[in-house]
């Protein structure tokens, strides 16, 4: 049966008032969508609309930046205004000049790094090394938790608890001060092997919640395919928990290197340190903490950036 | 369906019983034989246990008593018979479960590769033979989500299809399609069917299990209530309940 093709500027039979063409705007029915009516007669119409308008944008066209912009200097100058009246107060004299040569120094004519830099590179190293760690220990927790053994789950389960139940300094004492010297492990070791096992348990739990929250149809296919509960998680399970997951994986390697400034205590010359040595050698509190936390946030936000930008790279199609 | 000659039993099952954790027997004392070359629809109403019998038939459900035979092979707590029948017994599901971070040639290459042992090119050519079985060549370098859901359930059964499987089950395969998505999804089926393969069908769809069925099962709580072939069904059913559940999908 062919549509008439009649814009609609009554009632529709169903008793519905405002059917109208203008109704049919407001509600969003242009276009395909539109549904059919009857008129009065019974025959059936379908309504012509005029092309809708392109859809509203909000803020950034219509409202000037002008706003934004004068809260956020407002905001920064407030916040300058607060460290300079607390420097005054205390009679504080800045020395902002003398920081440079803590981060990059120039020794017999070439260009060194300085204790601050240093610092930052073994707070690298030893976060590089106990990201990977604290990452397998995770995924294998969480598989041990996932599996069908009894030990396996209880030792786990045992690992997690201990963890995440006491503090991660008492631990990072406990393996240097106790472990260390029973089993020959030296302080760079220990420092690794703290921090991997601590955060490999928080680590563990995201890795946990990623598997579960796979649905239970993929595991039933693997299944009637004849794969291996092995190749099922390398193919099917982990590649789509672990996109799931890369966000709370971020934040937890964003933990792992701040909470990598507690290897100081056992005197490894971390960032942490080394600017504790520079802030007792120079007298510059201000300059040099404020200094160490903005490199603490250059690595944290650079890794934040890169991973997001890996998420959306590696986001499933469709 | 009169030129297709049955083979041997490929399937027994004998007396086989499951009752849920919840207290819900799914399956009761159910028994019956399916030969080689055979459709077999399930029919009944929800949870009459259907689809829990079908999953029992190659140990996805573990059942709590009873005897299954897969082509001679026990469907046991022997790992290596129980993959051997994994291997042979092809499964489609009501929700295709697709791999969605895989393409469609991944999708059906994987199982190819990592069980039959293929290397990539063995496993490609099957891979395009089974698409165009189905009719989605084309498809071949899309993602799962990139598909309608005719298009996805056919590469569901291109993929059980590549692992040159003995017995197909289907888990009502069509119950989550569009209407007019469900023609091409059972022409692939009546295709396999007229091809010779062994298929146990859970489904409502009565124009299917008229063309191809050999025989209908009739389940209710668990049990059989009525068995004969699709046309006994459409015209002479006995049972009551059977009646009463065909007048409301008829």
């Amino acid at each position: 049966m062919a549509i008439p093709e009649v814009e609609i500027t009554r009632f529709d039979n169903r008793g519905a008032p405002g059917y109208t063409a203008e109704a049919c705007r407001k509600l969003g029915l242009c276009g395909e969508a539109a549904p059919f009516f009857m008129d009065k007669t019974g025959g059936l119409m379908q309504t012509i609309e005029r092309e809708c308008p392109p859809p509203r944008r909000r803020f950034f066209l219509l409202r000037s930046p002008t706003r934004d912009i004068l809260q956020f200097l407002l905001l920064i100058a407030a916040l300058v205004w607060l460290l300079l009246l607390g420097a005054s107060r205390s009679g504080y004299k800045w020395e902002w000049y003398r920081v440079p040569r803590y981060i990059l120094g120039v020794v017999e004519g070439r260009l060194t790094a300085g204790p601050l830099l240093q610092g930052l590179g073994l707070t690298l190293k030893i976060s590089g090394i106990s990201l990977v760690l604290a990452f397998a220990i995770g995924l294998l927790t969480a598989l041990l938790r996932l599996s069908d053994s009894l030990v396996g789950r209880a030792v786990a389960r045992a690992y997690l608890e201990v963890i995440r139940n006491t503090p991660m300094l008492v631990q990072l004492f406990v393996i240097y001060f106790i472990l260390g010297p029973i089993l020959g492990i030296e302080r760079f070791l220990s420092a690794v092997l703290a921090l991997s096992l601590f955060e490999g348990a928080y680590a563990s739990e995201v890795f946990r919640a990623g598997i579960v929250s796979i649905d239970k149809g993929q595991w039933q296919a693997c299944y009637s395919l004849g794969l291996s509960v092995t190749d099922t998680y390398r193919f099917v399970i982990l590649p789509q928990a672990i996109r799931r997951i890369l966000p709370p994986l971020t934040s937890q390697a964003v933990s792992l290197i701040k909470d990598s400034s507690l290897v100081s205590m056992v005197s490894l010359t971390d960032l942490t340190l080394q600017a504790g040595i520079v802030v007792s050698e120079t007298f510059l509190p201000f300059e040099i903490w404020f200094t160490t936390a903005a490199m603490y946030l250059v690595v944290t936000v650079t890794l934040s950036t890169v991973v997001n930008r890996m998420e959306r790279r590696f986001r499933i199609a469709g | 369906m009169a030129e297709k000659t049955l083979g041997d039993y490929i399937i027994t099952v004998k007396e086989v019983c499951k009752t849920f954790p919840g207290g819900i027997t799914a399956v009761r004392n159910f028994s019956t034989d399916i030969r080689r070359s055979e459709v077999l629809v399930i029919m009944g109403p929800s949870g009459s246990g259907k689809s829990t019998l079908l999953r029992c038939l190659n140990g996805l459900e573990e059942r709590d008593s009873g005897q299954i035979v897969v082509d001679g092979i026990p469907l046991d707590e022997n790992k290596r018979n129980r993959l051997e029948i994994r291997k042979e017994v092809g499964m489609v599901f009501q929700s295709f479960n697709l791999f969605p971070h895989l393409t469609v040639a991944e999708n059906v290459n994987l199982a190819q590769q990592r069980v039959r042992r293929k290397s990539r090119e063995e496993a490609m050519a099957m891979t395009r033979d089974m698409l165009a079985k189905v009719g989605i060549l084309n498809k071949i370098d899309a993602y799962p989500a990139q598909l309608s859901g005719g298009q996805q359930q056919r590469v569901a059964i291109a993929r059980a299809l590549a692992m040159m499987p003995k017995v197909m089950l289907f888990d009502e395969p069509t119950s989550a399609l569009d209407p007019e998505m469900i023609g091409e999804v059972l022409d692939v089926m009546k295709n396999l069917a007229r091809e010779g393969m062994t298929m146990v069908v859970v489904t409502h769809e009565m124009g299917f299990a008229r063309e191809v069925s050999d025989w209908v099962i009739f389940m209710d709580e668990g049990q059989i209530v009525e068995t004969g072939t699709a046309e006994h069904f459409f015209t002479a059913p006995q049972e009551e309940r059977t009646k009463l559940f065909l007048s409301q999908i008829l």
